[in-house]
């Protein structure tokens, strides 16, 4: 996605899922990172993926039960990786290239491949 | 659109539309006050019509499940309340689903509850394990088919075919004291809860996703819950006309769950009552899977991970543990010795409070034109899904103290 293209941070960006050039889920835009500064304009620099993003955005108590279920890493993507930005963000690479499969891949190794049609 | 995948979605609909709560709830209400709460079944059945199709038109279009979306509507902090709330209202459902296998298992085999309740967990998560999605809902959905054999027992006993008619027209029955008025409040709000169950729209949307429709799909959407809701519902009344008919005149409060089979054995004999408790066994099992993929689904479409089971397990491996462990929460559930009937009661009460949290996102998903564009919710969905959500937001609000005032319906 070109940088410079307008969007609404919030109602078209955050807490939407991300896609992978493979069409497999891998992750939510949970929170964003910003440049600029004051006086001059701001732009859209990553989306940073991961429940470790959410300690802003939730109540403190909530913390403990949301990293027992889901972990608390954070992954950045920069914004040039953005392909898309529909109902979902469409990413340009692999979600292991970008580092979004490592606690997928970690379970996966837990569960056997045998039994399933 | 295909005829033979139509009939299929449409028999599906059918077979899995009765869970064990519509079971225990359609045979009390009959029993309690005869034909009168029909309506109040139909007007439910209405209701999982406009959110279900609601819930497939979001997936088909928006090609997205209602949780991943919710969660974008919503934000993180209301996303997550709905999340939990719904995650606990499934459990319920599914441990009291888990008990109504191990019943029926019981019934037909004579082994002991318990061992029933981990035998009958084992063959469906590995029912779970081995079948993709499809195999999964036309499995369950077809077998549950032999619930039929309600509707064949109610045609045999010959009822009063006006009467049952009548109960179609919203009623309140003259005559009633003011606990028994109470009471039919209470069973009210449990019919609506039982019928529009949470599960079933998060379920039904994944479901759309799992099968990859797209806009050209929506026809089938429309007609399959339409007509096999309609006709699924249909199986309900069928229990609740036949305890009326039968159990009323004679005094008969059915507590079990067995006691809904015995509205077949009287005209059939025992093998309509065998075909009957099979029917249960099967919609029962389906509802259980279906709750505990629901929240699998849930959890993961709102944390971003793989889901889905037209996947392998390997390939979704989160989705995986989510499922494994929500059917293992709800087998140890049943283990403590919880009575099965009671967990009804629960679930059916925690689902009707959380039902206007986890319905108004899905409401709201389905009128919005930035995701839906030309498949927004029109005049006729949009009334129809306000009026249903003020419906459901008032039997939640009368939910508790209904349940409190009447000892759970006890009176």
């Amino acid at each position: 996605m070109k940088p410079t293209r307008r969007i609404k941070l919030i109602s078209q960006l955050l807490d939407l899922p991300l896609i992978d050039s493979d069409g497999n889920y891998c992750g939510i835009v949970d929170d964003i990172e910003l440049e600029g500064s004051p006086g001059k304009k701001t732009r859209l620099k990553a989306l940073l993926v991961g429940p470790g993003t959410y300690s802003g955005r939730m109540p403190g108590w909530a913390m403990p039960l949301i990293r027992l279920i889901a972990g608390d890493r954070v992954t950045r993507i920069p914004v040039t990786r953005i392909e898309s930005i529909k109902s979902f963000v469409q990413l340009d690479s692999k979600a292991e290239a970008l580092g979004l499969n490592k606690a997928e891949d970690r379970v996966r190794a837990w569960i056997p491949e045998a039994g399933a049609l | 659109m295909n005829p033979l995948e139509l009939t299929l979605g449409i028999m599906t609909a059918v077979g899995g539309f009765v869970d064990i709560s519509e079971l225990v709830f359609a045979a009390k209400a009959g029993s309690k006050f005869g034909y009168a709460l029909i309506w109040v079944f139909a007007i439910a059945t209405v209701g999982i019509m406009v959110f279900g199709e609601m819930s497939g038109r979001v997936a088909a279009v928006a090609k997205q499940p209602v949780f991943n979306l919710m969660r974008h509507r919503l934000g993180l902090k209301l996303g997550m309340l709905t999340l939990l709330a719904s995650l606990i209202a499934n459990l319920i459902t599914c441990a009291a689903e888990v008990g109504g296998v191990a019943m029926i298992l019981n019934y037909l085999t004579g082994a002991p509850f318990r061992l029933m309740a981990i035998a009958g967990a084992l063959v469906l998560m590995a029912s779970m394990w081995v079948l993709p999605f499809k195999w999964i809902e036309r499995t369950y959905g077809l077998l549950g088919l032999f619930m039929i054999v309600f509707a064949v027992a109610l045609v045999a006993i010959h009822p009063p075919w006006d009467q049952i008619a009548g109960g179609f027209v919203p009623q309140i029955p003259k005559g009633l004291s003011t606990k028994e008025l109470l009471i039919f409040a209470y069973f009210a709000v449990a019919i609506v809860s039982a019928v529009m169950f949470p599960y079933e729209a998060y379920f039904y949307s994944s479901g759309g996703i799992e099968e990859e429709w797209g806009p050209k799909d929506l026809p089938m959407n429309k007609i399959t819950c339409t007509v096999g809701f309609g006709l699924g519902s249909l199986l309900s009344i069928a229990i609740l006309a036949s305890s009326a008919q039968l159990f009323t005149p004679a005094n008969v409060d059915p507590q079990l769950l067995g006691s809904s089979a015995l509205e077949v054995a009287i005209p059939l004999g025992t093998t309509g009552l065998v075909i009957a408790l099979l029917g249960m066994l099967f919609a029962i099992s389906g509802a259980a899977v279906e709750t505990c993929m629901a929240n699998a689904y849930s959890i993961s479409q709102f944390f971003g991970w793989e889901w889905g089971r037209h996947r392998k397990p390997r390939e979704a491996p989160r989705f995986t543990v989510a499922w494994v462990t929500f059917f293992a929460l709800a087998l140890l559930i049943i283990l403590t010795g919880i009575d099965p009937m009671q967990l009804v009661e629960y679930a059916v009460l925690f689902s009707i409070l959380v039902l206007p949290l986890t319905y108004l996102p899905l409401l709201l998903l389905a009128g919005d034109k930035s995701y839906m564009g030309e498949y927004a919710n029109g005049p006729v969905g949009k009334t129809l899904g306000w009026l249903y959500f003020a419906l459901i937001s008032l039997a939640a609000i009368g939910a508790l103290p209904l349940y409190f005032l009447t000892s759970g319906g006890q009176g």
